[in-house]
């Protein structure tokens, strides 16, 4: 197994700079791959009436592009493995922009199917894990932060995408549209642009030189892992990592109750006896909370007591979102809803921001990308889900306070599991660092000195902070070598 | 036909308005004089025999009108004002012979008597006026209305002297789903307009489609023009489909449920806009996202060449300082390095390990 510290080493984050402008590219195409699912469902109406389908036909093109987006994880794994993030966001905007402009010509249902809900799907896919992954190439110290302002790109530009949209089909119809939303997503290309490779294994020769005069040993195994990585399609050996598995578990949990509420909240709230344009605006001003909290939450997490803990506030964050769902049934009054919307965008806002953090801060930079990919492929399946379930507790109950019910739930489950799970696993892996500290052979000792290099380079700017041998990137390592 | 209406009205009576309570616990009163000279009436006859309460208990002091009643069914409506005026909306599909009830319980000032009177559309209808006396503290008056045709609708107004009225509205059912936006189609392409009556009331006979040429409304024909225009009928819901669009096509288009008694309209309105309409703004777009990608891949280019030369400027002046060497080829190798101090730093502290 190459040791990854290695490549740590030779390869140092750089934290700012030209990392800033690498945010703003993640932000324009992590924005882009969320909102772009819910933002079309404005043109479905008039689709509907020129392709005379039935409404659930529709409906199914955001479906259809939800879960192209999260299933294509592994296979842009491989190729952000391979080629590096900057070609696949070029490429992920242009078949996004392509497939769209194809889809305004579209005469038949399936033929939307195709180009809207499985290409443009898949360039999304492209977007998103390219994205994340070069964050966290860039940003170590900052890396937090540096995600929080990434992920706020999803409801900025839903925020932005959903008025346009409105006013794109007043003008043009809906065909028009889907030709301009088109020539918008090829602005991914440009966010592709910005992300400047760096620190990658296929970079110059001058590199290579200078590895070659520091460590040959280094150099070789450097290459081999390069290698190594883009071998596997599902690499399946991350199952065998115990932080990995509790964190796919608790993401489970998470996203079958996460989208339910949304997709019913101003259905409830029509229910509730509040007009439908109230009722819209409810998930207005919880995306508009949103678009704070998660810089907000970035900034929170990446202070000196969170950041070593930063999976403790994870698991907060998720039992924050999932009681405010339980106690959503007690509400019946329209200001008490309002109330309800704004936290439920921090609480929203706050797990969205970690989730791929906690993941970074758990696999390190190696091995990011493809575990991004697993997640993604299987976070598929409760997100295709939890919104039929919810809407079957509906329909059976006549109800929606099951809905709220059941989506709380879930989610605090998830929440508690991971605070218990993480202390578990903590524990489990101060015990292993101990015994590493007093080495019985010299490989390990070899390994203990590496990671308190990076202990030392890592929090260089910042007070050396107690316990946070067991944050960031040396638990990665630690668990790696298991 | 007729047993929904009569359900139709026992079902908006209770729902909204004040509903006039007969003595002896009685709900309605339906006058049914039906001489069956159809199949349908037959049927009809036998479905409401079989469901009718029929009190012989006149109402008020009012007399039974004299006019003919014939074979159109018949239904009563009825409304109780405490107030001076109220206002209920009637829902007429087909001819026949309603009914109109007004009771109002007085202004308060004890009165002996008011006239009562009816009118139609402003107008007042003439041997309409009688003098009430009141009844249990209530003043009633009631008349038979013969509503058999277009201009038998409108507005019917029963006045209690000048203290109180209360208004009929007759009306077919209206097409209350009315698209304010236009639909924008594209030369050469089909469209699809939709009109749709609303699923509480009843389906229309039949629907016609108009087409709007300077201030006139022309009926579309879809069968003298088959490749242009189709129209599809599904009981509450109609669709025209038109065809191979040109910009003469823009406009307004008219709708209408018919009934027995009139015809309901409702417009959508259609604007035919040729490619290049969206078209603009896709390019500028895309010219704007090219030129972005060029800028930003120049602005490294420059940057990169920039570092070469400095690199190689440092390479030839520097064989003594063998240590700085390796630092330098590593600053130079990141290209952020020249932004980021931090980044130089940290890798020479890499160095120093």
């Amino acid at each position: 197994m190459p040791i990854a510290p290695t490549n740590d080493v030779a390869f140092r984050p750089p934290d700012g700079g030209w990392g800033w402008m690498v945010v703003i590219g993640a932000h324009i195409s992590i924005g882009f791959a969320y909102s772009t699912p819910k933002a079309l469902s404005i043109f479905f109406k008039e689709i509907q009436a020129d392709l005379e389908a039935s409404y659930s036909d529709i409906a199914w093109i955001s479906s259809i592009m939800l879960a192209a987006m999260y299933a294509g994880g592994p296979v842009s794994s491989v190729l952000v493995n391979r080629y590096g993030s900057r070609p696949i966001v070029i490429l992920g905007g242009l078949m996004c922009g392509v497939s769209m402009v194809a889809a305004s010509f579209g005469n038949s249902i399936i033929y939307l199917y195709l180009f809207i809900g499985v290409i443009a799907g898949c360039g999304l896919a492209l977007n998103l894990n390219a994205s994340l992954t070069i964050i966290s190439k860039y940003f170590l110290a900052k890396r937090p932060l540096a995600n929080g302002l990434a992920m706020a790109g999803s409801p900025v530009f839903l925020c932005f995408l959903a008025p346009l949209n409105q006013y794109l089909l007043d003008k043009f119809g809906w065909r028009g549209s889907l030709l301009i939303l088109g020539a918008l997503m090829l602005n991914c290309c440009v966010a592709g642009a910005l992300m400047r490779p760096v620190g990658s294994c296929l970079s110059s020769p001058a590199l290579q030189k200078s590895k070659e005069q520091s460590d040959n040993s280094n150099t070789k195994q450097s290459k081999q892992s390069c290698g190594s990585r883009a071998k596997k399609f599902l690499d399946l050996s991350f199952f065998k990592d115990r932080g990995f598995v509790i964190y796919l578990i608790g993401n489970i949990l998470f996203i079958f109750g996460a989208y339910a509420p949304i997709v019913f909240l101003s259905a409830y709230a029509v229910s509730q006896g509040v007009d439908q344009y109230s009722a819209a605006y409810l998930l207005s001003i919880m995306g508009f909370v949103d678009m704070f909290v998660r810089p907000g939450t970035g900034l929170i997490a990446n202070s000196k007591w969170i950041r070593p803990r930063v999976q403790y506030f994870f698991s907060f964050a998720m039992v924050f979102n999932g009681t405010c769902h339980l106690l959503c049934p007690l509400i019946k009054s329209y200001t008490f809803l309002v109330v309800y919307a704004v936290f439920f965008g921090v609480g929203f806002g706050m797990v969205f921001a970690l989730i791929f953090e906690c993941l970074m801060d758990l696999m390190g930079n190696e091995r990011f990308p493809s575990a991004v990919g697993l997640v993604t492929i299987i976070e598929c399946f409760p997100m295709l889900l939890g919104p039929p379930t919810a809407g079957f507790l509906v329909d059976k109950f006549d109800d929606y306070k099951y809905l709220f019910l059941m989506c709380g739930a879930v989610i605090v489950t998830g929440g508690l599991f991971l605070f218990v799970m993480n202390f578990y696993n903590y524990h489990m892996l101060e015990k292993q660092r101990r015994r590493q500290l007093n080495p019985k052979n010299p490989k390990d000792q070899d390994q203990a000195e590496m990671q308190n290099t990076l202990n030392h380079n890592f929090f260089a700017k910042e007070s050396t902070v107690p316990g946070n041998e067991t944050g960031s990137d040396p638990q990665g390592e630690l668990a790696s070598s298991e | 036909m007729m047993m929904q209406q009569r359900v139709k009205r026992v079902g908006a009576a209770q729902e909204g308005e004040s509903y006039f309570p007969l003595a002896g616990g009685h709900r309605l009163i339906f006058i049914i004089v039906i001489m069956p000279d159809s199949w349908m009436h037959l049927c009809s006859l036998v479905l409401l025999l079989s469901c009718t309460h029929i009190n012989a208990k006149t109402v008020g002091q009012t007399s039974s009108p004299a006019e003919p009643v014939g074979q159109l069914p018949a239904d009563v409506r009825s409304v109780v004002l405490k107030g001076r005026s109220y206002t209920d909306h009637v829902e007429v599909s087909s001819p026949i012979n309603l009914t109109l009830q007004c009771t109002w319980t007085g202004s308060g000032s004890k009165v002996d008597n008011v006239t009562g009177y009816w009118s139609k559309d402003g107008e007042d209808i003439d041997n309409s006026h009688t003098t009430l006396r009141p009844e249990n503290q209530q003043f009633n008056l009631q008349r038979m209305f013969t509503i058999k045709d277009e201009e038998s609708l409108g507005k019917y107004s029963c006045m209690f002297g000048n203290e109180a009225k209360i208004d009929f509205v007759l009306a077919v059912p209206q097409i209350s789903d009315v698209r304010d936006k236009p639909i924008i189609s594209y030369v050469g392409d089909s469209v699809v307009m939709v009109c749709k009556m609303d699923d509480a009331k009843p389906s229309p006979k039949t629907w016609l489609w108009f087409k709007v040429n300077h201030t006139e409304k022309e009926e579309i024909d879809a069968t003298a023009e088959p490749q242009r225009y189709e129209i599809k009928m599904d009981g509450k819901v109609t669709k025209l489909l038109v065809h191979n669009l040109t910009h003469l096509d823009s406009g307004l288009f008219h709708c209408g449920a018919v009934y027995a008694i009139s015809t309901a309209m409702s417009h959508v309105e259609l604007k035919v806009i040729t490619i290049y309409e969206p078209l603009k703004p896709f390019v500028a777009i895309v010219v704007e996202v090219l030129v972005l990608v060029a800028v930003i891949l120049m602005f490294e280019r420059s940057l990169a060449k920039k570092r070469k030369a400095a690199a190689s400027g440092n390479h030839v002046g520097d064989t003594e300082h063998a240590t700085n060497a390796p630092a330098a080829t590593t600053t130079t190798t990141t290209p952020q390095a020249e932004a980021n101090g931090l980044e130089e730093t940290t890798s020479t502290r890499q160095r120093k390990m």
